[in-house]
């Protein structure tokens, strides 16, 4: 080995030209070049800023991610302040629940029109009673309301505009109309058979020589509804068929060996009337003389003890066909009052009444059952506008108020039954004779004693109790403030309206806010941290690591993210873990790609392969070195996994694979969707939530990604 | 290039294989269902079919030797005598019914939406309606969206880029059963305007007509905006570019300049996209399907879901249908880049 002695220098003299001079240098060889002019360092005055401070910086110049923000945290408080501080019981065991069901969302005085507790209805049936001494249209109308069972309270009703009447389908039980079919047979998609039995009735004895008659009136198909609503959407087929439709007589007899037996008569036989496949096929018939052919075909002209029914039988061929009958009638002209009212009660006595007795103007009420429907009727509509709190809040008048009630509220000293003397004036009698409640009609009094929790809007009188008061069997009427017999000191406004279940809307709606944010977060966690081990592993080692998983990511991002959520939710069920677990098993991929991107971006770079030198480990060079370089890329790059998350959690709610057991905003928005037409309210306030927090989510994390990647500014 | 794109579509078809191969099983894993049908003749004819296609083993009498609970039916009063039923394991299920693929076409039958059909004559009567709609929607949104997009481009920086762009944000963030309910709401329910629910096969042609609007507004709408936003930033990119400055300099005009140079190389990413939207057809939206009452595979998705009873076995097929074609339309997209702009080597190596 050469060592330094072993080499001798070559040229040791200096180089030709330099001056080589051996001076010392004083402060005097220095001269001052600018001593007039006056130079003043100065500090920064901008304080030196971090990379953090910088991208809040950027942040703060993107306007609409600022307003975004601030909507985002306005709505993250209400979800976590709106479910404490609004103290509506939203569980089953609400006593008022049932009573507070679809109230609308007020937040103005009710009749400001809009947001005010009220609902506008149109096309309502109307019950057309008849006032005595009317005489013009107007004096008419006053009595008339839409149908007392689904409108009850008339005080809560304003702004009644009537319609002229007309032939309509959406009638339902207990509405007031005229003229009309009965349908048989439902609308179905497989053809089939269809017995109606409409008429069942026991008399003792019946004489066929007593002129029995049956009518059928205006018998169509559906094709000639059509013509006469003359409107072309009513769903029904042109080309239909009717087949084979019948009526019948059956009867029961006994035979020798006193066994009950059932026997028909066919009435009238439509396979001889109509047309099958013609365009109009009406089975009108007259009158049938059914005593003449129950006599033919039996042979008696006297049945005993006897029960007959009518049935009518039709078989439809075709799809969605259905046989319509305007009347039927049975008359006969029978002295025997009891056979009369027999054949009375056999024809249709609901939407046909009218014409049976040949009287046009009548209305009356409808009342079908079974499997007889009622169609086209022709009855009055009106739109008119509810206030819900009214009706539900409002004084309502009970004709039999719990009487149990009155004593209670006296007992919680609401009201004084004691008179002068300080005898009680009602009371409650237990055992004895006659148990049950008493009145002192002489001396009664009633004294509201709280005006302020008494539901009693008067007091009442003596006239208001009826009943027999000898057999302790009273009753009373009485008008009561609802909110307070409720138990409320105000009637409670309900911002968002109440659902179904007597909900409140406000509370659910931020609830179900909370649980989907919370299911948002907890499901960023989870992905974020996996997909970072994942692509950290994968994007640090490379190679066949990394070809390996690869090709898993591969085959997990193939299957579409629906499959893969039904699967995870059918083995595991609809609990929120289960659905932490498969909203992650979607999403980490996201994640996990961004980490592996950043990794193959750093770890070739020299600050990277000096630390490898220097000996740092695999996992310090991750840690230490790649991942904080990368984290805020990947970071800001998975935020928006918080809304795709909610996102994903709604839709899978409307595949009918929702969470169970709480109320996640996917869940309210599904189960309420079938009341879009009907209460839309109930849609448009989770909507405009979830609308809400998609929206400014997304401004909020794109405006976050610009901040802390300039680079990657508009991109999506 | 060629040798990339086999490679990719056979590792798709790998990929598609797998997963097929793991539905199935997490299928079958999941509590089994019965045949679900009044009819017992339609029950027979299942139970015996099943056992013709080698998923179930019959036997005349009750046997104990298999350690599975045997089914049992009685046919009725034509057949009286029970028969027993044994399902052959999972695995087993598994290799026939590849075979039953492979040789007679066969993806397992129908439990409960058409008892005894087969899944994929199920399927072939519920895609047509899917088909057309989606066919519709991308002869709307694409036009629409590249015309919006060249708008906003064009526009940049201006009120109406703006307008355009937040609408765009707006639609994107807004779920897609939100404005699909409120479409229904106005269009339909408020006004009368348009049908409420997808028309039976019966109704009016105008009926049908009108019935395509909501279905086909609400799917157009996502790809509406994604279009708008990827032209308009393709296009903001391609308008600051030199050869676009050069085209002005040597005289084109500033149309000229557009047609000619900016568009072409803007929709340089369009057209990948439009065409694998075109593999798209065979999908369904579920959540609008369910929503409008449209008979398509997307209801039939949440049919087959039904909790009282489900048809996991149509079920199956569906998501199958989903997973292939959402593979394929991914392969059509990055191999299309490849063809349309030649300065992108597919599968080249660094």
């Amino acid at each position: 080995m050469l060592e330094d002695k072993d080499f001798e220098l070559l040229d040791e003299t200096p180089v030709a030209g330099e001056i080589v001079e051996d001076k010392e240098i004083t402060n005097d060889d220095f001269t001052l070049t600018e001593v007039d002019s006056s130079v003043h360092e100065q500090k920064f005055q901008t304080r030196p800023t971090t990379f953090l401070k910088d991208s809040l910086k950027r942040f703060s110049k993107n306007k609409s991610s600022v307003v975004a923000a601030y909507i985002l945290g306005g709505l993250l408080l209400l979800s976590f302040l709106v479910p404490i501080f609004d103290k509506s019981d939203l569980s089953d065991k609400n006593p008022n629940s049932a009573n507070e069901t679809y109230l609308a969302p007020k937040l103005f005085k009710a009749g400001t029109g809009f947001w005010d507790g009220t609902v506008k209805y149109t096309d309502i049936a109307v019950d057309v009673s008849a006032k005595p001494d009317a005489k013009t249209e107007e004096e008419k109308q006053e009595y008339w309301w839409p149908s007392s069972k689904s409108f009850p309270q008339r005080s809560a009703i304003s702004k009644k505009k009537f319609t002229e009447e007309k032939y309509t389908n959406s009638l339902s039980n207990g509405d007031f109309a005229k003229e009309g079919f009965i349908q048989f047979g439902y609308l179905r998609t497989d053809p089939m058979n269809e017995i109606v039995s409409f008429a069942t009735k026991t008399i003792p004895a019946l004489s066929l020589d007593d002129n029995l008659y049956l009518s059928v009136f205006d018998t169509y198909d559906v094709e000639k509804i059509r013509v006469i609503e003359g409107k072309e959407n009513l769903g029904y087929p042109d080309n239909y068929e009717i087949d084979d439709s019948a009526f019948y007589f059956t009867y029961t007899e006994k035979d020798a060996d006193d066994n009950e037996v059932e026997k028909e008569v066919k009435l009238v036989d439509y396979a001889k009337v109509h047309n099958i496949g013609s365009a109009v096929a009406s089975l009108k018939q007259d009158k049938v003389d059914i005593g003449k052919i129950i006599k033919e075909q039996t042979g008696k002209d006297l049945f005993e003890n006897a029960t007959f029914s009518v049935r009518m039988e039709t078989k439809h061929h075709a799809k969605n066909v259905c046989t319509l009958i305007r009347a039927i009638a049975f008359e006969s002209e029978s002295t025997d009052k009891t056979i009369k009212k027999m054949f009375e009660d056999m024809s249709f006595s609901d939407a046909t009444k009218a014409l049976t007795k040949k009287v046009e103007d009548e209305y009356e009420y409808w009342s079908s059952t079974g499997q007889r429907l009622v169609y086209l009727a022709k009855a009055h509509f009106c739109s008119f506008v509810y206030d819900t709190y009214d009706a539900k809040f409002g004084i309502k008048e009970f004709n039999n108020f719990s009487i149990l009630k009155l004593l209670d509220y006296e007992d919680y000293g609401w009201v004084s039954f004691r008179d002068a003397e300080g005898y009680k004036t009602l009371e409650y009698v237990d055992g004895g004779d006659n148990p049950g409640f008493f009145l002192k009609e002489d001396t009664f009094t009633c004294k509201i004693l709280n005006k302020e929790k008494c539901p009693l809007v008067r007091e009442l009188v003596v006239s208001d109790f009826y009943g027999n008061d000898g057999q302790g069997n009273l009753q009373v009427k009485a008008s009561v403030y609802q909110y307070k017999y409720n138990g409320y000191d105000k009637a409670p406004i309900y911002l968002m309206g109440t659902d179904k279940n007597g909900k409140d809307m406000l509370k659910y709606v931020f609830e179900g806010l909370r649980t989907s944010l919370i299911l948002g977060v907890v499901a960023f966690l989870v992905c974020f941290t996996f997909g970072l081990i994942w692509g950290s592993v994968s994007g640090y080692f490379g190679g066949t690591v990394d070809l390996v998983m690869e090709r898993i990511v591969d085959i997990i991002a193939g299957i579409p993210w629906f499959v893969m959520m039904t699967l995870i939710i059918l083995h595991f069920g609809q609990g929120f873990l289960t659905f932490a677990i498969a909203l992650c098993a979607v999403n980490w991929i996201g994640p996990a790609a961004r980490t592996r991107t950043q990794f193959y971006r750093f770890r070739g770079r020299e600050y990277v392969l000096a630390s490898r030198t220097l000996g740092a480990s695999d996992a310090r060079l991750i840690y230490k070195h790649i991942l904080p370089n990368g984290l805020g890329t990947i970071i800001t790059g998975s935020i928006l996994m918080i809304p795709s998350v909610i996102f994903l959690e709604a839709n899978i709610a409307y595949l009918g694979l929702g969470l169970r057991g709480l109320s996640s905003l996917g869940v309210i928005l599904s189960d309420n969707q079938s009341e879009l037409f009907t209460n839309p309210y109930l849609l448009i306030f989770p909507a405009v939530v979830i609308a809400l927090v998609m929206i400014s989510f997304n401004l909020f994390g794109n405006g976050l990604r610009d901040a802390f990647n300039p680079s990657l500014k508009g991109e999506e | 290039m060629l040798k990339y794109s086999i490679k990719r579509i056979l590792l798709a078809f790998l990929t598609a294989f797998i997963i097929l191969t793991l539905t199935f099983i997490l299928v079958k894993a999941l509590p089994p269902r019965d045949v679900f049908s009044p009819d017992k003749n339609v029950v027979f004819a299942f139970y015996s079919d099943q056992v013709d296609l080698g998923y179930f083993i019959e036997f005349s009498q009750a046997n104990p030797k298999y350690g599975e609970p045997l089914k049992v039916f009685q046919p009725g009063e034509v057949d009286p005598n029970p028969h027993y039923y044994y399902v052959k394991p999972i695995m087993d299920q598994y290799f026939t019914w590849l075979g039953n693929i492979v040789t007679k076409w066969d993806w397992g039958r129908s439990t409960a939406i058409k008892p005894n059909a087969s899944a994929i004559s199920i399927i072939a009567t519920r895609l047509p309606t899917s088909m057309s709609i989606n066919i519709v929607t991308i002869f709307v949104s694409v036009p629409l969206g590249i015309v919006l997009g060249i708008i906003a481009g064009l526009k940049k920086n201006t009120l109406t880029d703006h307008a355009i762009s937040t609408i765009v944000m707006v639609f994107i963030s807004i779920p897609g059963f939100v404005f699909i309910s409120f479409m229904l709401y106005l269009l339909a329910f408020k006004t009368g305007w348009l049908p409420t629910r997808w028309p039976t096969p019966d109704q009016s042609l105008s009926i049908k007509i009108q019935a395509f609007i909501i279905p086909v507004l609400s799917m157009a709408f996502g790809s509406i905006c994604t279009y708008t936003r990827y032209i308009r930033a393709e296009l903001c990119e391609v308008m600051s570019s030199e050869y676009l400055l050069l085209a002005r300099t040597k005289g084109l005009t500033k149309n000229q300049a557009i047609v000619r140079h900016a568009l072409r190389n803007a929709f340089v990413p369009i057209l990948p996209m439009i065409l694998s939207e075109f593999l798209g057809i065979f999908g369904g939206s579920m959540i609008l399907e369910r929503l409008y009452g449209i008979p398509g595979i997307g209801s039939l998705y949440i049919e087959s879901l039904n909790q009282a009873n489900p048809d996991y076995n149509v079920l199956m097929v569906d998501m199958a249908i989903f997973t292939t074609f959402g593979l394929l339309a991914g392969i059509l997209l990055d191999l299309s880049y490849g063809f349309i702009d030649p300065r992108i080597r597919m599968g080249a190596k660094k």
